[in-house]
């Protein structure tokens, strides 16, 4: 089972704290960018619009986020399978 | 009581030559995983300031965004590699 193991905890432990440390980066990526986007001039509370900016923009970015990893790691392929040699 | 939470409460003098490099392997790989994925971020940061400039409308990539933001990884890779060989020419000269 789980932790005699100490090879396999260690494991799990560094898995876990890069899923960690992923999440929290684009949390921050989202909470910059849509709010930088949405809310130019914070009044007294969120309005409407802006929620919906919000929400709108939340999905898009991590559209673009998906479109980037695929395309970053494709070109990545490549490069390698191209022999990383600066030719193009 | 003792919950697994840190490593630091492992005790490693257990591990055997081959756990030891596999344990090893693997931490290699995970910093390899780790780096794409901060390069990833800092992409897409990038891309996105660059590729969706108009109002936000819609929760889905236009027809604008979608190919701007693969171009914007491509070209910006492009830019990357021009860098280095400038400063490889650069280093053969000195």
């Amino acid at each position: 089972m789980d932790s005699s193991d100490p090879k396999t905890a260690v494991m799990r432990q560094i898995q876990q704290e890069a899923a960690v440390t992923n999440a929290r980066s684009l949390v921050e990526k989202l909470n910059d960018h849509c709010f930088e986007r949405c809310v130019p001039k914070p009044s007294t509370s969120l309005s409407k619009n802006e929620e919906t900016c919000m929400s709108q923009c939340i999905e898009k970015y991590m559209a673009a986020w998906n479109a980037v990893s695929k395309v970053y790691v494709g070109r990545l392929q490549r490069d390698q399978a191209a022999g990383n040699s600066g030719f193009v | 009581m003792d919950s697994l939470g840190a490593a630091s409460n492992l005790d490693f003098t257990k591990l055997s030559e081959r756990d030891k490099q596999e344990l090893q392997q693997f931490v290699v790989q995970e910093s390899q995983k780790a780096a794409l994925q901060s390069n990833i971020h800092k992409t897409t940061d990038m891309c996105f300031k660059k590729c969706v400039t108009s109002k936000i409308s819609s929760a889905q990539l236009d027809r604008y965004e979608a190919p701007c933001m693969e171009q914007c990884v491509e070209r910006f890779m492009d830019a990357n590699k021009v860098v280095f060989k400038e400063l490889d020419r650069m280093r053969a000269l000195q």
